[in-house]
């Protein structure tokens, strides 16, 4: 195995903050496939972006010690010197897409590192099918969903044809096509002699031959843990009790519908899960059903009272300067009498109360919004892509959670492309498909 | 339409819009960037709010002019002059003065928008000259914050909603301002950081999209160019001339010259 990256007692800290965000690193990176392991927070982004030189040149901060990637010095090579060999993807491809229309996009790249306008044109082209999705390039980014957002990023970073590919969460949003392509494409990349870095929690997604595992807590190296077992379907039988919405012959979509003619119920003690290919419509579909976009046609019937929303992009929420005072805004909102500090601690952050919620990771931020809405025992509740960059601890006690709110009675609607946590906390699971929305089978255990 | 081509257009109707006082010029060039804006826009792109917003800074241009001019002969009404600034007289030239101010601010207005109307930031960068790219690259990108921005603010304000936030008073909107602009802020960090890993900067950026001039994008290239030559020689020959409707209202001279510079700025909303 040849060495890609070599740390030497590398350490780095933040701007402004004491806690070192990789502390005495002694590593060796291989070429092949890489799989970074923790939980949220563990300092796995931060040791990616430490690859092409992010960190520290873009960042800032402290940085002690050796690090080097292909032979050169990483604390002397900027990330624009770097692109030509490393190719990195983001957590969050919503934040990530620099132009407008998704071809121009993943050309971007490309014409920056001075290929010909022919050349740029092949790569996108190729790229784009390479991720399948060659019928979004005339597609303007800010149309597409989520999911096929990461697709983008993604056909953006093997557009530049990089030596190493290093990839953070990569399969957060994608559905099981996306993310099979993915691992085809990692797969074809690896016989091609390109190193993939990869972070992901849900590493099974992504090529199983892996060549080296680094697991990574509090910024440090520690010894491998074998991954916990996936457990199956958690909930007991609940009884449900009234009906807290129904649908008839509805209708979703802006101006055009996407999904119609949907018949659906959820009742209280009930988690109705929906699943379905990204950009299938699962947001407006759930968006509709919370009253946050007008039905096109058919009606929806709601039980009068508060109902509780998480959005996709979890910063909408967070605005206070601490974590407690977060999630005690609502309390306060909706004149609520209760303490948060259960919740707090049944979503592990009870360790966060006084950060600031925009200092955490993608993961902690998720639970904090979660931990926001969900306060005070909403009957209705209304979940989108709830699992974004959860670990496997974070998805256990998200899965807890939810089961200990339909036991006290609330009706929980997850619209999510995680299959796994659909089977696992759906009391019912349906697919959103061919402009419908149907039950799914279960997968088996 | 090539953006270079578009680019010239636009440089065409800047001056003539700025070069002179005449409202007839005026009214012709923002009759020519409407023209163009109506006939050339992007499939998507809406009309009505560019329109919107532009006549409403037209209207206020207009009122301004109307209220705090107090000049001219023709008193249409008094308002007493103990109101400040815009105690005494309303004037028929003040008036006609604001609509002749308008007329230039609507034009260019006009003209500015076409530029994110008719062609994508990407087509206007590559348009640049090289040693400009990097400049119009990072204006590109940032001008994708304000819809960001705007996004941004429809979620948070959705997200809070649904929490039990309601608007009350100026101080309530601060959990959906603070948290829009956060995103928008961070979300701009995360951009930057994304286009340096990108390579961008690195100084070899080429064009990715190479448009071909097609025959319509010689003829826009070839009026506008026409227009800024004739409206440049009609201002060195003196033929322009400036239009005052102090302190009694006239009507404008039109000398043939101008007049034909700004009717070839018609050309490009004529042959869409």
């Amino acid at each position: 195995m040849t060495t890609l990256a070599r740390f030497r007692n590398f350490s780095y800290w933040y701007p402004e903050t004491d806690a070192a965000a990789l502390l005495g690193l002694d590593l060796d990176i291989g070429d092949g496939f890489t799989l970074l392991t923790g939980s949220s927070g563990s300092g796995k982004t931060t040791l990616l972006r430490a690859l092409n030189g992010l960190v520290p040149h873009f960042h800032g901060g402290k940085a002690r010690g050796e690090a080097e990637l292909l032979g050169q010095d990483l604390r002397r090579m900027t990330p624009r010197q770097m692109a030509t060999n490393v190719s990195l993807v983001f957590q969050e491809p919503e934040h990530q897409l620099v132009l407008p229309v998704v071809e121009q996009e993943v050309g971007f790249g490309p014409a920056n590192l001075g290929c010909s306008a022919k050349e740029v044109r092949r790569r996108v082209e190729d790229a784009l099918a390479t991720m399948e999705i060659g019928h979004l390039a005339g597609r303007r980014v800010s149309a597409i969903s989520g999911g096929e957002r990461q697709r983008v990023a993604i056909a953006g970073a093997l557009a530049m044809e990089p030596s190493v590919l290093v990839l953070d969460e990569p399969t957060s949003q994608l559905d099981e096509q996306g993310a099979r392509a993915l691992r085809q494409q990692l797969e074809r990349l690896l016989g091609l002699g390109i190193s993939v870095v990869a972070a992901d929690h849900r590493p099974h997604r992504l090529p199983g031959a892996v060549d080296q595992l680094i697991p990574l807590s509090s910024g440090r190296l520690v010894a491998a843990q074998d991954p916990p077992e996936w457990p199956a379907r958690v909930s007991g039988d609940r009884p449900y009790g009234e009906v807290a919405w129904a649908t008839d012959g509805l209708a979703v979509g802006h101006r055009l519908p996407i999904l119609e003619e949907i018949r659906l119920q959820c009742r209280r003690g009930e988690v109705l899960a929906i699943t379905g290919a990204n950009g299938v419509g699962k947001t407006t579909l759930l968006r509709t059903l919370a009253g946050l976009l007008p039905p096109l046609a058919g009606s929806i019937e709601r039980l009068p009272g508060r109902m509780a929303y998480l959005p996709q992009d979890p910063g909408a929420l967070l605005h206070q300067p601490t974590v407690l005072a977060e999630v005690a805004q609502t309390t306060k909102w909706l004149g609520l009498d209760c303490t948060p500090m259960p919740l707090l601690q049944e979503f592990g952050i009870e360790q966060l109360l006084r950060r600031d919620p925009r200092d955490l990771s993608t993961g902690q931020r998720q639970r904090v919004a979660l931990a926001a809405i969900l306060v005070g025992n909403p009957p209705v509740v209304f979940l989108d892509e709830p699992t974004r960059a959860a670990d496997q601890s974070a998805r256990e006690m998200l899965v807890r959670a939810l089961d200990h709110l339909a036991e006290r009675g609330a009706a929980v609607t997850v619209t999510t492309s995680d299959h796994e946590f659909a089977d696992q906390v759906g009391d019912t699971v349906l697919v959103a498909e061919e402009r419908n929305v149907r039950p799914r089978r279960r997968a088996a255990g | 339409m090539n953006p270079r081509a578009l680019l010239l257009w636009v440089g065409a109707v800047l001056l003539l819009s700025l070069g002179s006082e005449d409202p007839v010029y005026r009214l012709l060039t923002l009759v020519a960037a409407l023209l163009l804006l109506v006939r050339w826009r992007r499939p998507g792109v809406r009309l009505t709010p560019i329109v919107w917003w532009i006549g409403a800074a037209c209207t206020l241009g207009i009122l301004f002019n109307f209220v705090l001019s107090h000049t001219g002969q023709d008193v249409i009404a008094t308002l007493p002059d103990w109101l400040p600034a815009i105690g005494g007289q309303l004037t028929v030239e003040g008036a006609a003065y604001g609509v002749d101010v308008a007329l230039g601010l609507g034009a260019c207005l006009l003209a500015a928008a076409a530029l994110a109307a008719v062609i994508d930031s990407q087509e206007l960068v590559d348009a640049l000259p090289r040693q400009l790219q990097r400049t119009g690259a990072a204006l590109g990108a940032s001008l994708t914050l304000i819809p960001r921005l705007r996004q941004s603010f429809m979620a948070v304000r959705e997200a809070q909603s649904m929490r039990g936030w309601r608007p009350r008073g100026p101080r309530s909107w601060r959990a959906v301002a603070v948290p829009s602009v956060l995103s928008a802020i961070e979300g701009s960090v995360l951009l930057a950081e994304a286009m340096e890993a990108r390579g961008f900067g690195s100084g070899r950026r080429t064009p990715a999209w190479n448009w071909g001039w097609r025959k319509r994008d010689v003829l826009v290239a070839a009026t506008s160019g026409m227009s800024l030559g004739l409206f440049s020689l009609a201002l060195i020959l003196g033929r322009v001339g400036g239009w005052q409707p102090y302190p009694q209202l006239q009507l404008p001279g039109i000398d043939w010259v101008p007049a034909a510079a700004c009717l070839l700025l018609l050309v490009p909303g004529l042959i869409a």
